[in-house]
């Protein structure tokens, strides 16, 4: 297929999943906070942002840390690109880009998220039903990502979207557990059971946990669980499973790309992981590891599959000058 | 049935294409009229409604220049649709075949001939040479069997008489032709029962019809060529319908940045490597195909694909350079064309023509500026036009001296009164104008998708049918000719 | 006068650069004015060369290279024989440029264009040598292109093309394309049909600012301009060095302007600093028979 396609459908899957990523956060966020005391909400948003990496755009434009600013900076500031609406916005425009394409379903279903988002009052949203307004980007998410899986031939181009959204999903995860658990791991030994409720909230994965990890909800158990789960579809070694399995399909038979090494690496390194000792070790940094890989691998598929001209081509006329 | 769609319709003093001078229904609009009338307008609205609703959804959207950053609109189709009885189609057919073979033959003669017409005098070399479309720059570029005018769109009116004329020649990149099938898809969906006993010609397999013709013309080396449609890109207001018809070929939809020239061969740029590219539908205007040859600030194009072209790698479609067929004072000279070309005599009239640059002709046309229509050689979309009857002593003064200062880029024509075709307004139906742009395509043999694109005035009196200026379209129903409704009663006696 | 040309165009582009695609036109014409008896194109890195005769008559040779590369060469090598004129012996009146057929005919070289357009002040000093030679094509022609050598100062790197002439004319300094784009429109302002021209001159002013042996020089690409004399045919003439073209003077082409006749042009991808080299060199070469040149073809 088209490099340049291939690139569209790539990062349709990526804003969409970061669309959905965001928006569960929030709602997480926006719950685990009601009724806290000013400060520990202003500390809980301002862990958000960091796990977004979101903080210091933040606080260049904005003073007042509190669910309505942070929210509104989150959900559709035009100036932050990491925004659920310019995020849907972008997702849209990239399968614009290759409307032939995407199945007619799967535009129709992206065009009508953005078209309900258009006509939505978002203002009186945030405001008084953050909930409904969340939920609503998490269905219509999963709704894309299901009619991709339902109406697209799983060829490349469906291989690619899938790439860019668990790449996306795998970083998003990372970002969770590095963020949450910081104070935990600076000496508290025991994860509060509302913490850590709420950190598998946001990864939509507490029910997935407790069936996984019946009795004791550690901080061991729910690391293990949202890195190492070999089936839970938002754990990061599940992500880069995934991710492996659809590059090795693009690419050329018996060729080990870069990108397929590097996640290759990562992934082996997850599976046959000890949580114990990630833990006596230095989490966050093995977490910023992990990351760093997700980002290295997502820079050489575009090296290998999307590289197309630069940006411009450069005139040049010689001039007679006798 | 209560009240009655048609009540109150007038079809004042001109030609409608529904009712005869004594207000009765013609013959082939009589089903279609029987089962109107079983609509309450209130279902009919609903319909509107529905017909809104897929065409948002499906995203069928063109956008309007001048305004702010360029707005996505949908292109407004009216649930009435126009009906063509089949012996009148195959005359207009015989007509536009006629005159796009004429163009091809000139075009191709033109570029790559010994410019036959020019030497014979039908038509004078500094007009042809002073036109914005004509490009030097394409000269000695091949087209494989003269194919220059793949795709043409011939927009026709009809006048008070019903005479159909042709207004203006589209041989550069005419666009519609995705309304022409959405429409008909849609009408299927909304109003299924309307259609009755008619038979209608289908003008679904124009995406294989098309990417027959393309393959046709593909270099001669090419075994089994691959086939392009080059756009802009998602930006452009055609966008839409270039998605569109890469869908129905199942070719390639890319832009400039996808390909890449090599040797004089022209590639695309795939995950999996470099792949060949034989032909080129190409989307993009000739100023923008390659910066080395034209405009060299253009990112829309592919460096070295002119030369690849010359060179006889890779075909494009429709030819460079065919904009010198587009200008409105060559269009003048089509008839002669024609007669030069083909030894025939036109079949589909020109509307008349004034031309400006010869000093007597000039001095009436601008003392009868208030009675004409005037307009830009070079534009299209109804850009720049100025008619007469209808604009103010400013807007007169103003065109009287922008001929004046360039007589060479405007010519003049005698008002045609389109013909009227009822059109739903609100609660009732009302005469409004339309014209046609069917469209004609040239491969191993040219060919008339059945019908083509009505296009109607929604403004009340206004003549200008052009979608970037507030019009809307309508379905067109070509009847077959073995139709038991169709018969040649259509004449105005 | 037979003269053999080396026209090389180096880049070096400081960096990796990729996809380059260009048209050079860089070879002589043959017209009743010269024979073009040999010519080849070579580039390195090496590259398909496909040629053609453009619209105005001229040889271009398109090339490219997909390959990423940091240096791209093009050497153009021709053998051309120049005649002299025979000198004009009619003089038609101006009333003969007004003729409907000689206006069509023409009418390309009697437009503005972007690098030949003019302004009231550029049409009053054209009209001023019509005013001292009388409406007579060839004096008035010849007036005019005394005038620009009259109104310009040589100045090599003073210009680049892209200023207007009228800003030249202000400037009262340029290089030969400066000096053939004022000719071409002074004359136009007048209606005397005039078409730029690029060549090379085979000169005694060597770039090097050594003595020049006499049979070799190495020099520049030149410009000059041709009128269209009713009845007669095209006057060429080189008002940078105030002379009439003559054996010395090879023709590669003409067009309306610059545009029309660049020697190279093109498109590469990557960083824009690349610097250029250009040079011609031309050597005179011993007078063959006309037998002998056959042979050489």
């Amino acid at each position: 297929m088209l490099s340049r396609h291939a690139e569209h459908l790539f990062w349709t899957g990526r804003y969409v999943e970061r669309a959905a990523d965001t928006a569960r956060m929030l709602d997480v966020t926006y719950h685990g906070l009601l009724g806290e005391p000013v400060a520990e909400a202003r500390r809980g948003w301002l862990d958000l942002l960091d796990v977004l990496h979101l903080g210091r755009q933040f606080a260049d434009t904005h003073q007042l840390v509190d669910a309505r600013t942070v929210s509104n900076f989150l959900v559709v500031d035009p100036t932050n690109p990491g925004a659920i609406v310019p995020c849907v916005h972008k997702a849209r425009e990239n399968a614009r880009s290759v409307r032939e394409l995407v199945s007619t379903e799967l535009w129709e279903s992206i065009n009508n998220f953005w078209l309900e988002l258009q006509v939505r009052d978002l203002a009186r949203d945030l405001d008084q039903q953050p909930y409904e307004l969340y939920g609503l980007v998490r269905r219509r998410c999963q709704e894309v990502a299901g009619t991709a899986t339902e109406t697209m031939p799983h060829d490349d181009g469906w291989r690619f979207l899938l790439l860019g959204s668990m790449l996306e999903r795998a970083e998003m995860t990372c970002r969770l557990l590095n963020v949450r658990f910081a104070p935990f791991t600076e000496g508290e030994d025991e994860l509060g059971f509302h913490q850590a409720v709420h950190v598998l909230k946001s990864a939509s994965a507490s029910e997935a946990f407790r069936r996984a990890h019946p009795a004791a909800m550690t901080l061991e158990n729910v690391i293990e669980f949202l890195l190492m789960s070999p089936t839970f579809p938002r754990s990061v070694l599940f992500c880069l499973q995934s991710a492996e399995t659809e590059l090795l399909q693009l690419d050329a038979p018996g060729r080990l790309s870069r990108a397929l090494r590097v996640l290759g690496r990562r992934r082996a390194d997850l599976e046959f992981a000890d949580v114990g000792e990630l833990l006596a070790g230095d989490i966050h940094a093995f977490l910023d590891e992990v990351q760093n890989d997700v980002r290295r691998a997502a820079e050489l598929v575009a090296v290998q599959f999307f590289r197309h001209a630069e940006e411009f081509a450069v005139f040049h006329s010689l001039e007679t000058i006798a | 049935m209560t009240t009655d769609l048609f009540d109150g319709y007038a079809p004042d003093d001109f030609f409608d294409e529904v009712f005869t001078e004594d207000a009765s229904v013609r013959p082939h609009y009589e089903d279609l009229v029987a089962r109107l009338r079983s609509f309450t307008p209130t279902e009919l609205a609903r319909r509107e409604r529905l017909r809104d609703a897929a065409f948002r959804s499906a995203g069928i959207t063109f956008t309007v220049y001048g305004e702010d950053e360029g707005v996505e609109r949908t292109f407004p189709m009216d649930l009435l649709p126009r009906i063509i009885p089949a012996a009148e189609w195959s005359e207009i057919e015989v007509g536009l075949i006629q005159r796009v073979t004429a163009l091809n033959r000139f075009l191709d003669d033109l570029y790559v001939g010994e410019r036959a017409a020019v030497r014979d005098g039908i038509v004078p070399a500094w007009l042809l040479s002073s036109s914005d479309g004509f490009r030097r720059e394409a000269f000695g570029v091949p087209v494989p069997r003269g194919a220059r005018c793949l795709v043409a769109g011939i927009d026709l009116v009809r006048d008070a008489e019903g005479t159909y004329r042709v207004l203006e020649d589209n041989v550069r990149n005419p666009s519609g032709i995705s309304y022409v099938l959405e429409n008909r898809a849609a009408m299927t969906r909304v109003l299924p029962n309307l259609f009755g006993s008619l038979r209608v010609r289908p003008v679904d397999d124009y995406g294989i019809t098309l990417l027959d013709a393309l393959r046709h013309v593909a270099p001669a080396a090419a075994g089994d060529p691959t086939v392009v449609l080059l756009t802009p890109g998602v930006h452009n207001s055609a966008y839409f319908e270039h998605a569109f018809l890469a869908r129905q070929m199942g070719v390639e939809l890319v832009e400039g940045r996808d390909l890449v020239v090599d040797e004089h061969v022209v590639y695309m740029r795939t995950t999996r490597g470099l792949q060949r590219v034989d032909v080129i539908y190409r989307r993009v205007d000739d100023a923008f195909l390659d910066p080395v040859v034209f405009r060299r600030d253009s990112m829309l194009g592919v460096p070295g694909l002119l030369a690849a072209a010359r060179a006889g790698n890779v075909t494009l479609a429709n030819a460079v350079g065919n904009g010198v067929a587009d200008d409105k004072a060559v269009y003048a000279y089509v008839p002669d064309l024609i007669r030069y070309y083909l030894g025939e005599e036109p079949i589909l009239p020109n509307c008349t023509t004034y031309l400006r640059w010869d000093d007597d002709q000039r001095k009436a046309v601008l003392d009868r500026l208030d009675q004409l229509v005037v307009k830009p050689v070079a534009e299209s979309g109804g850009y720049g036009l100025c008619i007469g009857p209808a604009a103010t002593d400013a807007e007169l003064a103003k065109v009287a001296e922008q001929i004046e200062a360039n007589p060479r880029n405007y010519i003049a024509q005698e008002v045609v009164s389109l013909s009227r075709h009822p059109t739903l307004v609100d609660d009732h139906l009302e005469g409004r104008h339309v014209d046609l742009r069917p469209f004609v395509l040239t491969g191993e043999k040219t060919t008339v998708i059945p019908g083509g694109l009505t296009r109607v005035a929604l403004r009340r009196g206004s003549l200008v049918v052009n979608s970037s200026q507030g019009g809307g379209s309508k379905d067109t129903w070509v009847l077959r000719d073995d139709d038991a409704k169709v018969d040649d009663g259509d004449e105005v006696t | 006068m037979r003269l053999d040309i080396r026209y090389r165009c180096a880049f070096e582009y400081g960096a990796l650069v990729h996809e380059s695609q260009n048209e050079l036109r860089a070879c002589p014409v043959s017209d009743t004015r010269q024979t073009l008896l040999g010519y080849r194109v070579t580039t390195s890195p090496a590259s398909r060369v496909f040629s053609f005769e453009d619209y105005w008559g001229t040889r271009v040779d398109t090339f490219g290279v997909r390959e990423p590369h940091i240096y791209l060469e093009v050497v153009a090598e021709a053998t051309v024989e120049t005649k002299s004129t025979p000198l004009l012996t009619t003089s038609p009146m101006f009333e003969a440029l007004r003729g409907p057929a000689f206006v069509e005919e023409h009418w390309e070289y009697l437009e503005r264009t972007p690098h030949a357009d003019w302004n009231g002040k550029l049409a009053a000093e054209a009209q001023s040598q019509i005013d001292l030679t009388g409406p007579e094509v060839v004096s008035a022609t010849l007036g005019i292109h005394r005038r620009v050598g009259a109104l310009l100062s040589y100045r090599p790197g003073t210009t680049y093309v892209g200023v207007d002439v009228d800003e030249v004319l202000e400037r009262g300094e340029g290089v030969c394309q400066d000096y053939a784009h004022l000719a071409v429109a002074m004359c136009r302002s007048v209606g005397i049909p005039a078409r730029y021209v690029s060549g090379y001159l085979f000169t005694d002013r060597d770039d090097t600012g050594e003595d020049v042996d006499g049979d070799e020089v190495v020099v520049q690409t030149h410009a000059w301009f041709e009128a269209a004399i009713p009845g007669v045919g095209w006057l060429a003439l080189d008002p940078t060095n105030r002379q009439a073209v003559g054996l010395r003077h090879v023709k590669i082409g003409h067009g309306r302007d610059y545009d029309d006749v660049s020697p190279l042009r093109g498109t590469y991808s990557g960083p824009r600093n690349a610097t250029l080299e250009v040079s011609v060199e031309m050597r005179r070469l011993a007078a063959v028979t006309s037998a002998q040149a056959q042979q050489q073809q």
